[in-house]
């Protein structure tokens, strides 16, 4: 769906809409976003997520570049109740269904900023982990899914400059099942066989990568 | 004593593994009276009837890519086998008897469980690894005992499994040429011992007499078969 004809009936989004149907036109593809949703994120969800996604503090989750697929994702699953986070809670009073595509897009085309390395000491092993999983415990390498830089791509989401400790959470949250809305349910299985050192090297690798 | 304690916590660790991991179930297997190998249950039939689609089990195959590597070339260690040019057919058969717990596979189970993967995608991915080339770089034995290996080979392995080592499609005969090593040989022990509990009594009265050191051998001449 493109950012321009998904919005509501009332008079100042219609003419936006048509307007937007008139760039889109003009440049043979429609952006994926409007000002809407910057003026969103900006408002509300910059408070925890930063400016352009790249969030400060540690546990709350960088947006930024993250794939549109991914995020439109989470953000119904949120809505649905599919996925649940006290924090986040409140917070989804002050958007809709409606305004997730855009929100998305919004989000996906903003530049990441690299991520700090907290103890390089972990950064080998957390490599081996991330390309090669663990052949003893059946743990697959992350890379395969998430791509060889943690990229992601429209099916798996990017990970890489990621917070350690917003990842080490997530890791936790699908291994104890709190979070279990992944798709296929891989990542309980991934997280399952996984130790909390190797959760932690991994994390560590994801973050120093851009 | 720091020894003993880090083992206590891979213990603890191992002991807390709690979550919902998904066991695999357990089917009737070669163990059972009764048995018949490559029985056409549903879910076989109709990935083998579907038409495979190469590009669209280019995508679905990225779920597999942790263990069995981007191009399905598996590792050489034999941890994970090599997938690439293997007839579609045999991937069916294997896929599909992983699911319904005729072949135990614990570690690969959570991936091509159903929720994971559909009988479409199986039948995509087939026709995808299919077409993969292989190199001829699979991990190889030692290569101390080839004349014992080719011995064997033809006189009791080369009827279903091809001259080259190439298997035979139309009957679920796996290609073996171009597989590493090590994997050739836990599967020989494994189908001999039968663990292997999908697997083709034919074979398992062939290769019965055999000691792991003669299937070391004919494990080893079957890795060097040109790919
Ligand atoms: C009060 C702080 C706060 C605010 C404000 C907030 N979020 Fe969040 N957000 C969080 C936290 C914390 C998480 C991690 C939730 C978890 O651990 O499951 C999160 C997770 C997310 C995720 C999932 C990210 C991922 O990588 O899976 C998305 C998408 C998201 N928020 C979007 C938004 C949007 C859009 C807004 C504004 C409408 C917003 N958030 C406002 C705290 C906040
Ligand atoms: C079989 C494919 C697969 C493999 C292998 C895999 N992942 Fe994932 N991962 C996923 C999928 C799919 C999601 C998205 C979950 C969802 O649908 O909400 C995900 C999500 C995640 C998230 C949450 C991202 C966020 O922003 O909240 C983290 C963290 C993660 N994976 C880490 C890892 C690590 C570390 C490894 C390797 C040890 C790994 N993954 C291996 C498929 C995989
Ligand atoms: C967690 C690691 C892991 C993942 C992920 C995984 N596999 Fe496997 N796979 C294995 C292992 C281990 C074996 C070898 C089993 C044995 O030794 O008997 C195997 C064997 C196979 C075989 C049998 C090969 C033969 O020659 O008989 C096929 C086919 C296969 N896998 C396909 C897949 C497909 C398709 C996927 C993705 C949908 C997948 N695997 C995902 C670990 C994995
Ligand atoms: C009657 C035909 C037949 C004969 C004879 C036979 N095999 Fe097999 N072999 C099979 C079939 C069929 C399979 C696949 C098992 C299944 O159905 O899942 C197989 C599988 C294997 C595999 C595992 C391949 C893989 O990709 O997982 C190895 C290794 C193997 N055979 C070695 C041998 C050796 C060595 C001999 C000779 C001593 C031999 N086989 C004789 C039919 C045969």
């Amino acid at each position: 769906m493109s950012g321009c004809d998904f919005w509501g009936t009332n008079v100042k989004r219609h003419q936006i809409t048509r307007a937007c149907l008139f760039i889109g036109a003009l440049f043979g593809a429609t952006p994926g976003w409007s000002a809407d949703a910057g003026e969103l994120a900006g408002s509300i969800c910059m408070a925890c997520h930063g400016e352009g996604g790249n969030s400060v503090v540690p546990n709350f989750p960088k947006l930024s570049g993250q794939h549109a697929t991914y995020l439109e994702k989470q953000l119904n699953e949120f809505l649905s109740g599919k996925r649940r986070n006290d924090v986040m809670a409140p917070i989804l009073d002050s958007f809709s269904k409606q305004d997730v595509p855009a929100l998305a897009a919004w989000y996906a085309a903003q530049k990441p900023t690299p991520g700090t390395v907290g103890d390089p000491g972990l950064l080998a092993a957390g490599k081996a982990i991330y390309e090669d999983g663990n052949v003893e415990t059946g743990v697959p390498g992350c890379m395969g899914c998430h791509q060889p830089r943690a990229q992601g791509n429209a099916r798996y989401p990017r990970l890489a400059g990621q917070h350690q400790a917003y990842t080490l959470q997530q890791m936790n949250d699908f291994k104890s099942g709190v979070r279990d809305n992944d798709k296929g349910k891989v990542m309980r299985a991934v997280a399952e066989r996984m130790t909390e050192q190797e959760m932690q090297a991994v994390a560590e690798y994801m973050a120093s990568l851009q | 004593m720091k020894k003993h304690l880090f083992i206590l916590s891979l213990l603890l660790a191992a002991a807390t593994q709690t979550g919902a991991e998904e066991n695999q179930p357990h089917a009737a297997g070669i163990e059972s009276d009764g048995y018949v190998w490559n029985a056409m249950y549903a879910e076989k039939l109709q990935a083998l009837s579907a038409r495979g689609d190469a590009l669209r089990g280019e995508i679905a195959f990225e779920i597999c890519q942790g263990c069995h590597r981007a191009t399905a070339l598996g590792r050489p260690d034999g941890s994970y086998p090599r997938l690439a040019g293997q007839h579609a057919t045999v991937l069916i058969k294997q896929m599909t008897d992983v699911r319904a717990g005729r072949r135990d596979n614990k570690k690969m189970f959570p991936f091509i469980d159903k929720h994971a993967v559909t009988p479409q995608e199986i039948a995509d991915i087939a026709v995808y690894l299919q077409a993969l080339p292989v190199p001829p770089d699979n991990g190889k034995g030692d290569g101390n005992n080839l004349a014992r290996g080719e011995e064997i080979y033809a006189r009791d392995c080369i009827v279903c499994h091809g001259n080259k080592g190439q298997g035979d499609s139309a009957r679920f005969y796996p290609r073996v040429s171009g597989q590493h090593y090590k994997y050739l040989l836990r599967e020989s022990i494994l189908i001999r011992n039968g663990d292997r509990r999908n697997a083709n009594p034919d074979m398992v009265s062939t290769i019965k007499p055999y000691d792991d050191k003669d299937l070391q051998a004919v494990a080893d001449y079957m890795s060097r078969f040109a790919p």
